[in-house]
């Protein structure tokens, strides 16, 4: 540095030096001082270029001109405080809310496997029309004939979900865990390396029931064990058979699954033994029924080979399948989905939601870029006297604009380092979203790597965006027009383009206070209708005693006298037994063929959600009943087959007169008939917001016993502190029998279904509050130029005679049509975007909503146009035409 | 070449160059002082000059060049070029070839 000092110095004496002695040697030849040391300098030419040129000489000025260019340019940023302050935050706003809402794409839907090449990995199933949840399934000897017969993959692995107990040693507390059944080609299939040991071999998924192995997760080996290495050979005792460990997956290799993490996996050909008496047909445990469809399939595809290509194959083999056995594959088509269409289908409101944030975060930033463009814009004829003389000086053009562009580079850089953090800040906002479940439900808002190059792409082409235009404008400045300062002579020509940005601005903002707004006014709409069932003062804990090994007598025993007994616990006003608990993921469906309805071609039963309750759960959950009866203790095993239908059901499939008495067909055409006694009101049962009216279908415990049911229980006071008391008893029942899920509908209810929409909701009006403050600070800016503009004709209106009102008024003109149009338009395409709105939520009261936001953004954006327009009809005309 | 043929008789600073070359083609060649000193400076880094500070005629610091050897060498080289040339297009423009003077 001081080398540099120097040299520059030494150089500048070296001029200063030459230029005396020429000098000298003018005054010599009889010119006066001032005259000779002008003709020196005259002869000299610009010292500005020759020190530019004796640096270029030097080298390593790119160097020196960056250092330059920056410290001039922060210079330039921090002698308008202002500006800065404002073009910086709306930078950062922009990509901070990018990075936010990209990471929350990514969690939600975009994420990819975390296997290699994710892309080769396709699900691969079967389907009926109109299922839902649209998922692919197989069962297991469907698995096996795709496997053998597929040419378009490499490798076919299926895997299932499957709770089970888990005992660290012999007579540990039982614990139940979440684990995955995997076919043995399992982690050959996705390419995923065991961190330790190895995953299975193929003979040890061949016979069933032969091999109990077992490969842990990486959580679950950090969490029991510690990360002990030796862990290798260890015995773990799961439903109460000892599996040996061979293996742990790797930390990144969280699951296959986009939500669940499972503790660990066993072999396929285990379940038999894990799940001996599971009851009904298409349980897990079968493996060889052709209908019992309760794997997943992921295949790698082979390279080279395309997703259409293998998507034609997986049809053709299942239209083979269905023709070889039509009565189990006649109504399902096989096909092949990527993990996307997969996510999508699952949950398409999601998918949907998705969108709808990512095209509202791109809006965002489109806002903030336009708003720094035309904030620099606005600076254009205050720096152009700056660069005139400059020019004059004898700077280069190119200089300049490098100067400019570097200017704006710092802008982009401190905005987008500002936005990176708003990302990260936001990003750990919404991680504390959590979900009350003992479920290994994962929501992890993290902000990887493609993210921050999202962020950072962002910024950089807002800086080309907005740095170049603004840059080149300078760099033309015509010298003359710009030294001579003259309101008069510069053009004020209607700018086009910032009033096409501020309307711009104003209609998005707009558009997202208004979806903000009726979003809110949907889901205020559906909370006050309420789910249709009681969530305050309930607990929910959940059982199964298949886990220990119970056979069916033994498990019914056991969930009455855990009845019976909770019912005498003080502070417990009713105990009810039920299959579903609503808004969980783990429904029922069931087949129905209503008495004499006639379903289209190609369908032979009705496919509805299901819970198996006990005769006080209308009482204990508030359920009411419209029409018939409840259920009674005499609806027992040895009584006919009854069942209750909700409104929504009924009227589907008897509509126009009460469904009580009818009779329908219990799991297809050849079951049993089922007489309907009574109609329930609806309710919500898989989601709070987005869901229409769904049929759902109530029958008798004691005619369905099952083995997994949920425990609630009606509270006098606090439903948890019931949990102890319930505690003591169950294990005075039986101690080796494990309680979990233990919740209290409140709470899983508020966290989960209300305070996830509330979050969105929150979100999106955020964003519309920032688009706003973009869009008036860029309206406020457009009029305060044309005011500075005009400010010399303003002064001779108002010398000649104009009044204040009047001044005012033509100022404003301008602003408020630009708000105006801005609305017009925003409000216009809020009416398009409503189609979209309303498969994610129904939107209530339209009409409300935009009278809510419609008045508020005009009054804002008039408000903002009047301040500056005050300011000129304050403008003293003797002041201002003194001036020139 | 001029600045390294003015330097062929010793030191001398910016000023003192710039005003040999004129007085030298006779004012023919007007230099724009400003020039000088970049070409100054390229001659340094090229090692064809070296540079010191000292004191000049009014008791003033002012920096000197002088010739390298290196220097002394290119003159040398790009003198001898510079005759050829010189006879070259002579020998076209007046065919009585003449003794290129320098």
């Amino acid at each position: 540095m001081r080398f540099w000092q120097r040299r520059e110095q030494r150089l500048s004496d070296e001029i200063e030096e030459h230029l005396v002695l020429e000098t000298a040697e003018n005054v010599a030849a009889g010119m006066s001082p001032e005259d000779a040391r002008a003709a020196a300098l005259r002869k000299l030419g610009s010292v500005l270029r020759i020190k530019e040129d004796t640096r270029a000489v030097w080298g390593w000025t790119w160097i020196e001109r960056l250092r330059q260019d920056l410290r001039y340019g922060a210079r330039a940023l921090a002698r308008d405080p202002g500006f800065t302050f404002v073009a910086v935050v709306s930078l950062a706003v922009g990509v901070g809310v990018t990075c936010a809402m990209f990471s929350v794409a990514d969690l939600a839907l975009l994420r990819p496997l975390p296997v290699p090449r994710p892309d080769e990995v396709l699900t691969v199933g079967s389907s009926r029309t109109g299922d839902t949840p649209d998922i692919l399934q197989a069962s297991y000897p469907d698995y096996r004939d795709l496997r053998d017969r597929l040419r378009s993959f490499q490798a076919l692995a299926g895997y299932a979900f499957t709770r089970v107990r888990f005992e660290k040693q012999p007579g540990a507390p039982p614990e139940v865990k979440t684990a995955m059944t995997v076919t043995g080609n399992f982690f050959r299939t996705l390419e995923v390396e065991p961190e330790l040991g190895r995953g299975f071999l193929p003979e040890e998924d061949g016979v069933p029931g032969r091999n109990a192995v077992v490969v842990l997760s990486h959580s679950f080996w950090r969490q029991e064990f510690d990360a002990d290495s030796s862990v290798l050979g260890r015995q773990l005792r799961i439903n109460g058979i000892d599996f040996t460990v061979v293996g742990v997956a790797p930390e990144q290799f969280t699951s296959v699954d986009q939500w669940m993490h499972p503790a660990f996996y066993v072999p396929a050909m285990m379940s038999p033994r894990l799940n001996p008496d599971r009851g009904s047909a298409g349980a897990i445990g079968d493996l060889e029924s052709r209908d019992a469809r309760f794997l997943t399939l992921k295949g790698r595809l082979k390279p080279g080979v395309s997703v259409e290509q293998a998507r034609a194959e997986v049809a053709a083999i299942g239209t083979a399948l269905a023709r070889s056995y039509p009565e189990t594959n006649r109504h399902f088509t096989m096909s092949a989905r990527t993990e996307l269409e997969t996510r999508t289908r699952l949950t398409p409101n999601i998918a949907v939601t998705v969108a709808m944030v990512l095209v509202l975060a791109a809006a965002i930033l489109m806002a903030a870029c336009a708003n720094v463009a035309g904030l620099l814009t606005s600076r254009v004829p205050a720096r152009a006297r700056e660069m005139a003389v400059r020019l004059a000086l004898g700077a280069r053009r190119m200089r300049l604009v490098r100067q400019l562009i570097t200017e704006s580079a710092l802008l982009a850089a401190a905005g987008g380092v500002l936005g990176v953090a708003l990302g990260y800040a936001s990003v750990a906002f919404l991680d504390r979203f959590t979900y009350v479940s003992d479920l290994p439900v994962m929501i992890s808002l993290r902000m990887d790597e493609r993210v921050l190059l999202v962020g950072l792409a962002a910024a950089v082409a807002s800086v080309f965006l907005f740095g170049l235009v603004p840059a080149f404008r300078s760099a033309r400045a015509d010298l003359v027009t710009d030294l001579k300062n003259t309101s008069a002579t510069r053009n004020v020509r209607r700018l086009w383009g910032r009033d096409i940005l501020v309307i711009g601005q104003v209609a998005i903002a707009l558009l997202l206070l208004t979806v903000a707004s009726l979003m809110h006014l949907g889901f205020r709409e559906q909370l006050r209708a309420g789910p249709g069932y009681r969530t305050d003062h309930v607990l929910t804990m959940e059982f199964d005693p298949s886990l220990v090994r119970y056979t069916s007598a033994r498990t019914a025993q056991f969930y009455r006298d855990l009845r019976d007994r909770v019912r005498e616990l003080p502070g417990v006003r009713s105990v009810t037994l039920a299959s579903f608990l609503p808004l969980t993921q783990e429904f029922q469906i069931n087949p129905i063929v209503p008495e004499g309805y006639q379903f289209p071609e190609g369908v032979d039963s009705a496919r509805v959600l299901s819970s198996r309750v006990d005769e006080h759960y209308f009482d204990t959950l508030a359920v009411p009943i419209v029409e018939g009866r409840p259920f009674r203790a005499t609806d027992d095993a040895d009584a006919p087959r009854v069942a209750i239908v909700n409104q929504a059901l009924a009227a589907q499939y008897w509509p126009g007169r009460s469904p009580v008495g009818h009779r329908f067909r219990l799991d297809g055409t050849g079951g049993p008939w089922v007489e309907i006694v009574g109609v329930a009101g609806n309710g919500k049962y898989l989601q709070l917001v987005g869901e229409t009216p769904t049929g759902f279908l109530y029958l008798p415990y004691a005619q369905h016993l099952r083995s997994e049911m949920i425990l609630m229980v009606h509270s006098a006071g606090d439903p948890a502190g019931l949990t102890a008391p319930i505690r003591d008893l169950v294990r005075r029942l039986d101690p080796e029998q494990p309680v979990f899920e233990v919740r209290t509908m409140e709470a899983f209810f508020q966290q989960g279904a209300v305070r996830s929409a509330q979050l969105l909701i929150q979100f999106i009006a955020a964003m519309g509050v920032m688009g706003m403050v973009l869009a008036l600070s860029g309206l406020y800016g457009l009029v305060a130029y044309a005011v500075s503009a005009r400010t010399r004709e303003i002064g001779i209106r108002m010398a000649i005679g104009a009044r204040q009102g009047q001044v005012l008024r033509m100022v404003l003109r301008r602003g408020l049509v630009l708000g105006a149009s801005g609305v017009a338009i925003g409000v216009v395409l809020s009416a398009g975007m409503r189609q979209v709105l309303e498969s994610a939520v129904p939107a209530g009261g339209a009409v409300t909503g935009y009278a809510l936001v419609v008045p508020v953004v005009l009054a804002v954006t008039m408000l903002a146009a009047l301040i500056p327009a005050l300011r000129a009809s304050r403008i003293d005309p003797a002041i201002v035409l003194r001036y020139e | 070449m001029l600045i390294l043929r003015t330097l062929l008789f010793g030191p001398a600073h910016g000023h003192t160059i710039a005003r040999a070359i004129e007085r030298g083609s006779e004012d023919v060649l007007q230099v724009e002082h400003g020039s000088l000193y970049p070409a100054l400076h390229r001659l340094v880094k090229q090692g064809l000059l070296s540079a010191r500070d000292g004191l000049s005629e009014n008791n003033r610091q002012a920096r000197y060049y002088s010739l390298t050897a290196k220097g002394r060498r290119r003159l040398h080289e790009e003198t001898s070029k510079w005759d050829r040339l010189t006879r070259a297009i002579g020998g076209i423009l007046r065919p009585a070839a003449e003794e290129g003077k320098l």
